[in-house]
């Protein structure tokens, strides 16, 4: 009898050891499982305190920033030599900043009033921009105010440029908050998000300004293709602009 | 009476410019001069309302950017058939006839304004591509059916009052 409760005292699950074994086994099994996210989350707070800090990151900002400024300007300085050899419009030089002090961006009369008049320089159809790109031209001055004609205004029509299908078209107010885009052409294959700007063969506007992109596109009509702009500047929130003095 | 509705008046451009965005729907505001032109034409007449209306029109065609297309034709008709109004003995009745009244007027002048664009538009077939602003039309309506009971009514009784003190 005493025998037998030795036997029984020696069987393996008696023995704490080999549980623990077995709960490290479960444990690593389940590891393997996770496909080691616990490993790998583990590293992330235990790797945290040495990940390129904000300092780091600070620098190479500044120098990615520096890099565009001096592309930026390379680019521009090619710019303006070859559109001088091919006599095309000269891009603005210089800036008048205007505070809006009216606003009409809804109804048939879609204008703007800025503080700035003909006595600090501004003239009649110059173009202005806001956060976003182009908002319209200046359409009259008085010594003191300039009024603007906001692209959405039933009265606009510009030359834009349509970048992917490297087409012109002519942009027209329509009254609403989404003016249309008109291609002279049956098979422009212009795309909703395609991006509209200012044309480069324009006479009107300084070329590549920021316009908007293509939110529909309208069946063909009669050789014509028409689609909806959704302007990137939004002369409802805007409060401040600039005035592009030409060359 | 004329002083003070002078002094109204002169506040009809600014309002129209000021274009208090807190008081619009989808960015359009109500048709402001016509909440002038009801009490005044109800009081002086058609002769006078339609006179009124040439001068409001003048000047916020003044003020407005598009030479081409003129808000004088409806403001003209609206301030002669204003003058043909007669005030209602039940105010009550009256503040809801103001709203249906100044309603129908920004109805006639939005029609009359977008029918100069489409006949401006229609000789290059983009007349279609205008379709959409209708809704400045909607809204107008509504917003001036709104305002226009509280606003009209206001500014009959002063000019009523001011009549009677002279």
């Amino acid at each position: 009898m005493l025998n037998v409760r030795l036997i029984s005292n020696s069987r393996w699950w008696h023995k704490k050891k080999n549980w623990i074994l077995f709960a490290i086994f479960l444990f690593l099994f389940f590891v393997r499982i996770s496909k080691g996210s616990i490993y790998k989350d583990f590293y992330y707070f235990v790797s945290k305190p040495f990940w390129p800090g904000k300092f780091q990151k600070e620098i190479i900002v500044e120098s990615l920033e520096k890099e565009y400024f001096i592309k930026l300007h390379l680019l521009k300085k090619d710019n303006v030599r070859l559109r001088e050899t091919l006599n095309l419009q000269e891009s603005y030089s210089d800036t008048i900043s205007a505070a809006v002090i009216s606003r009409k961006t809804g109804s048939w009369w879609r204008q703007i009033i800025l503080n700035k008049g003909s006595k600090a320089g501004v003239k009649i159809g110059s173009s202005v921009i806001g956060p976003g790109g182009l908002l319209g031209r200046i359409n009259s001055t008085t010594s003191y105010t300039s009024t603007v004609r906001l692209l959405t205004s039933p009265e606009s029509k510009v030359g834009v440029w349509v970048d992917r299908i490297q087409r012109n078209g002519l942009l027209i107010g329509s009254a609403d908050n989404y003016p249309n885009l008109i291609l002279y052409s049956k098979d422009a294959d212009i795309k909703v998000g395609d991006f509209v700007s200012s044309s480069p063969a324009s006479t009107l506007l300084p070329p590549n300004l920021p316009i908007g992109i293509v939110e529909s596109v309208v069946e063909p009509f009669k050789a014509k293709k028409m689609a909806k702009i959704l302007l990137l500047a939004k002369p409802n929130a805007i409060d401040w602009v600039q005035i592009l003095k030409e060359k | 009476m004329k002083n003070l509705s002078m002094i109204f008046f002169l506040f009809v451009p600014i309002i129209f410019l000021w274009h208090p965005s807190w008081l619009g729907i989808l960015d359009i505001q109500p048709y402001w001069p016509l909440f002038w032109l009801l009490p005044w034409s109800m009081i002086s007449g058609s002769i006078n309302g339609l006179i009124s209306g040439l001068f409001l029109g003048l000047i916020l065609d003044s003020i407005t950017l598009d030479g081409i297309f003129t808000q004088i034709p409806g403001l003209v008709i609206c301030g002669f058939w204003f003058g043909k109004i007669k005030i209602h003995r039940d105010t009550f009745v009256g503040h809801f006839r103001y709203g249906l009244i100044c309603s129908i007027g920004s109805f006639l002048c939005g029609t009359l304004f977008i029918l100069q664009i489409f006949l401006k538009n229609v000789s290059d077939r983009n007349f279609l591509m205008f379709i959409p602003s209708i809704q400045n039309i909607l809204a107008e309506v509504f917003l001036t059916g709104l305002f226009a009971p509280l606003i009209c009514s206001q500014l009959l009784r002063i000019f009523q009052s001011s009549r009677r003190k002279i």
